[in-house]
């Protein structure tokens, strides 16, 4: 078997599909390109893909990762040119790398993609609404803190995460255009992680940030391993 | 042009249902093309987008260079709450441009219960719900589909309909449209609705005044413009290998009901099921040739990425050449990981054997529909199956591996008795004893599905009086108490949306007060357990004056005027009085597409035939 890494994007067309529809969606992509793609065994055979870390509903992103499995070693160009022109509206292929597995007296195999992630960054855009100079002390209040709680509430289970100890950075604050602009990077452990979403709801519920929640976009625009783009790990 | 903020999206279930942006969506400039048409389902993204029929019809659409065709749905009920509370009005999937700037709103009506979700869409599009109140400015509602064949209670709503398949005429539609707004629209709205009720299977019902006798029944119909026919006959295609069918089928983000290729292998099925409306409403069969599905085979998989195709008619097994396009498709596809699906399966070992290598290795399930309990009311229904044949199918399916059946019943059908109820349990625990005769064991599970009978318009069974609720409920206990195999589990439906069905299915038109009024007071999504509201519909029937019985219980007598017969399929009263007789005598009448011609009128009256590859082969009588 021969292996790709793909990274990819999740465009503004598609922010609102989930992660597992984004993977049948990239499924769906391969078999149109006519790749020749090494499937599971078993009654029902699936294609022998695997993603970084699952992204939010509602979150664009530049850094979508994929590894994926051919059954011939086609060139990289040629991969890298069937698979883009078989992408929907929404999703492009920035890069693709075959991934070099190490020999096996060497007795180790590539991690697998999800466990190589350890951080990510985030960028969020939303309109300001007030004072920057509030903007800029709710920032500088966040990130002096050193402690914050954050209470998460979802449909299975309520737990409260203390959300400091996943700040790699402090977050950025700038103006892009007219609308204020959030950069932040976070770390991803196997334990856990916390959202760009639920940091700008800190921001702004408890810290008082001045900014539209409603109109937010947010992007992620790196995931790293070893301080690297996932893509420059093959 | 419509823009939906993050906050709105990301409140409601599913948002993709309302972002479009799909592959093989078709984006074309408004400003270039002057027809404009929105094709709609009045339900959910998800059961729209499985919808064959609109899948033809938009690439038809989109073909002509005149015209654009997008996409609408039905909003969730949370995203129309939203839309509502911010005047956001109903938009279109691909330019999001709002629904009333469209020249047509065109619906498809799958069945009886999306009705009231039809008017909810044309309010949230702000179109005048009543026809009547539309002016040269509106959209044109035009509706189609399998509920065509009774649009009275319905047809105040709508400007126009087409009967029967649509994919040549709804281009004959695009085109007056065109020549008519070329020609600076001569007599606005009714002039263009005068154009098209020229054309054949266009029923204009503004262009009919209904009568009543005096003690309120329904007495005739009559056209009271000069275009407007007399009797109505549906649309069909005479040879399905020169029409478009699907190439290039919208990519949902998301998962929809039937997420796989839709190959129609032909339409029509001739087997003369008594109660089925579908039986009568698509005749005559008429068959694809194998080399042309195979060529859609092939261009449905390139386009689309699929690894499921369903190889889609009312009963497939009766394809010709099943056997022989199974085949090509295996070898065309061969390490294509495709895998393929009959919908129905006709109870013989030929549709178990063949299952059996489609389906390779996984048995997922199988289903028959035996429809009745007792060899007597299969008779009656003209089933044409026995219980030996079943026992002989389900046999053939245990010795393969299968361990799950699912059969389907009615219940409340002309005739039935409790004995007949009875003989529903029994069979199913004769099919549950066959797998431990087979095979030694026990550990099979049957599930029986039993839907309520709701008597149709265009069927042999038009004139029966539906069951009523309570009725329906004892007998759905009673079966349950003659249920005592453990490895037989029962399903019912919900009789309480059937009768309402049988009322409206049957209804004229002044059942669109009724409709109006029960969508006033919130009805919506009917369709939907959850959500039907029973007592809305049962207070909109009695505000507005009008017994719901006399439409679903009633029996009609069979010399009396229906109200439906101006819509036609093409089968003739007479032939459905001798099918009626005959379902009273309980005697079997022969399927035409290889046996004796039933008379049923069809074939005469549209100038259509048969096509069945085999039939000359095989054919009993020629």
């Amino acid at each position: 078997m021969y292996k790709y890494r793909a990274q990819l994007t999740k465009g503004d067309e598609i922010r609102y599909i989930s992660h597992l529809d984004y993977a049948g969606v990239m499924e769906r992509a391969i078999r149109r390109a006519k790749l020749p793609a090494a499937y599971t065994e078993g009654f029902n055979p699936h294609l022998k893909m695997s993603f970084a870390s699952p992204l939010s509903l509602g979150v664009t992103s530049d850094a979508e990762y994929m590894d994926f499995e051919l059954t011939k070693p086609l060139c990289q160009p040629e991969v890298f040119d069937k698979l883009s022109s078989a992408l929907p509206p929404g999703i492009r292929l920035l890069k693709l790398k075959p991934v070099k597995e190490p020999k096996a007296c060497q007795g180790k195999k590539h991690k697998a993609l999800m466990a190589e992630v350890e951080q990510g960054i985030y960028e969020i855009l939303l309109p300001l609404l007030g004072d920057w100079d509030k903007a800029v002390n709710a920032v500088k209040s966040y990130n002096t803190a050193s402690e914050v709680n954050y209470h998460r509430v979802t449909p299975k289970k309520t737990r409260d995460i203390e959300v400091k100890q996943y700040m790699v950075e402090p977050v950025a604050l700038s103006m892009s255009g007219d609308l204020l602009k959030l950069t932040m990077k976070i770390a991803i452990t196997q334990s856990g992680s916390i959202k760009p979403a639920e940091i700008l709801e800190i921001l702004v519920k408890t810290y008082g940030l001045p900014g539209d929640m409603g109109k937010a976009l947010i992007n992620r625009s790196m995931l790293l391993g070893q301080g690297k783009p996932l893509i420059d790990l093959v | 042009m419509v823009k939906l903020e993050p906050e709105i999206l990301q409140a409601v279930e599913k948002p993709a249902r309302y972002t479009g942006h799909e592959l093989n969506a078709v984006h074309k400039n408004w400003d270039e093309v002057r027809c404009h048409f929105a094709l709609a389902m009045a339900d959910t993204y998800e059961v729209g987008m499985s919808n064959l029929g609109l899948k033809i019809l938009y690439e038809v659409l989109n073909n002509r260079e005149d015209t654009l065709c997008e996409r609408v749905y039905a909003p969730w009920t949370d995203m129309e709450a939203i839309m509502r509370q911010r005047d956001i009005p109903l938009f279109s999937l691909e330019s999001f441009r709002e629904i009333n700037s469209f020249d047509f709103l065109g619906f498809t009506l799958q069945y009886e219960m999306i009705y009231s979700n039809v008017l909810n869409m044309l309010d949230l599009a702000g179109i005048p719900i009543w026809a009547e109140e539309r002016s040269d400015r509106d959209t044109f509602v035009v509706g189609g589909g399998p509920t065509v064949y009774n649009t009275e209670p319905i047809c105040d709503f709508f400007d126009f309909f087409i009967l029967g398949e649509g994919e040549e005429v709804i281009s004959e539609v695009a085109a007056a449209f065109v020549a008519w707004d070329k020609n600076s629209r001569p007599g606005g709205r009714k002039g263009f609705l005068r154009e098209v009720a020229k054309l054949e299977g266009i029923y204009v019902p503004s262009f009919y005044k209904v009568s009543y006798d005096e003690a309120g029944g329904f007495k005739s119909i009559e056209p009271t413009e000069p275009e407007a026919r007399e009797k109505i006959y549906k649309r069909v295609v005479k040879d399905l290998d020169k029409v478009h069918f699907v190439e290039k089928p919208v990519m949902p983000y998301i998962g929809i009901v039937h997420d796989r290729i839709m190959l129609e292998l032909f339409r029509g099925c001739t087997r003369g099921c008594r109660f089925c409306q579908a039986g009568t409403s698509y005749r005559p069969v008429r068959e694809r040739s194998r080399e042309y599905l195979r060529e859609l085979a092939r261009k449905l998989v390139d386009s689309s990425g699929y690894n499921e195709m369903s190889l889609t008619s009312l009963s497939s097994a009766d394809y010709s050449c099943l056997g022989e396009l199974v085949d090509d498709l295996f070898a065309d596809f061969e390490g294509e990981k495709v895998s393929f699906s009959l919908p129905s399966l006709r109870i013989d070992s030929f549709s178990i054997d063949l299952a059996h290598k489609m389906q390779q290795v996984r048995k997922s399930g199988l289903t028959f529909a035996p429809e009745a309990g007792t060899q007597r009311l299969r008779d009656v229904i003209n089933k044409g199956v026995t219980e030996e044949n079943l026992m002989t199918a389900v046999e053939a399916a245990f010795k393969q591996g299968w361990k799950q059946v699912k059969l389907y019943f009615m219940m409340g059908l002309p005739t039935e008795t409790d004995e007949d109820i009875i003989g529903i349990a029994e069979l199913a625990e004769k099919v549950a004893r066959k797998y431990k005769e087979v095979t030694g064991k026990w550990g099979v599970t049957i599930t029986i599905s039993v839907s309520c009978f709701v008597p149709k318009p265009h069927t042999p069974f038009q004139w029966f009086g539906q069951l009523p609720k309570a009725e329906f409920e004892r007998r759905q206990r009673l079966l349950k108490e003659n249920i005592r195999e453990r490895a037989v589990k029962f399903h019912y439906h919900d009789a309480r949306v059937s009768v309402l069905e049988g009322a409206i299915s049957r209804g004229d038109r002044r059942l669109s007060k009724v409709i109006f009024q029960a969508w006033k007071d919130g009805a919506k999504f009917d369709g939907w357990t959850d959500l039907f509201k029973e007592d809305v519909w049962h207070e909109a029937f009695e505000k507005c004056g009008i017994s719901m019985k006399e439409y679903n219980e009633r029996q009609r007598s069979l010399d009396e005027p229906l109200p439906w017969e101006h819509t036609t399929p093409g089968v003739s009263r007479e032939f459905l009085r001798r099918e009626y007789d005959k379902a009273m005598a309980a005697r079997l009448t022969e399927d035409c597409r290889r046996g004796k011609c039933s008379g049923c009128g069809v074939c005469p009256s549209l100038n259509v035939s048969i096509r069945d590859w085999k039939r000359d082969e095989v054919r009993i009588d020629v």
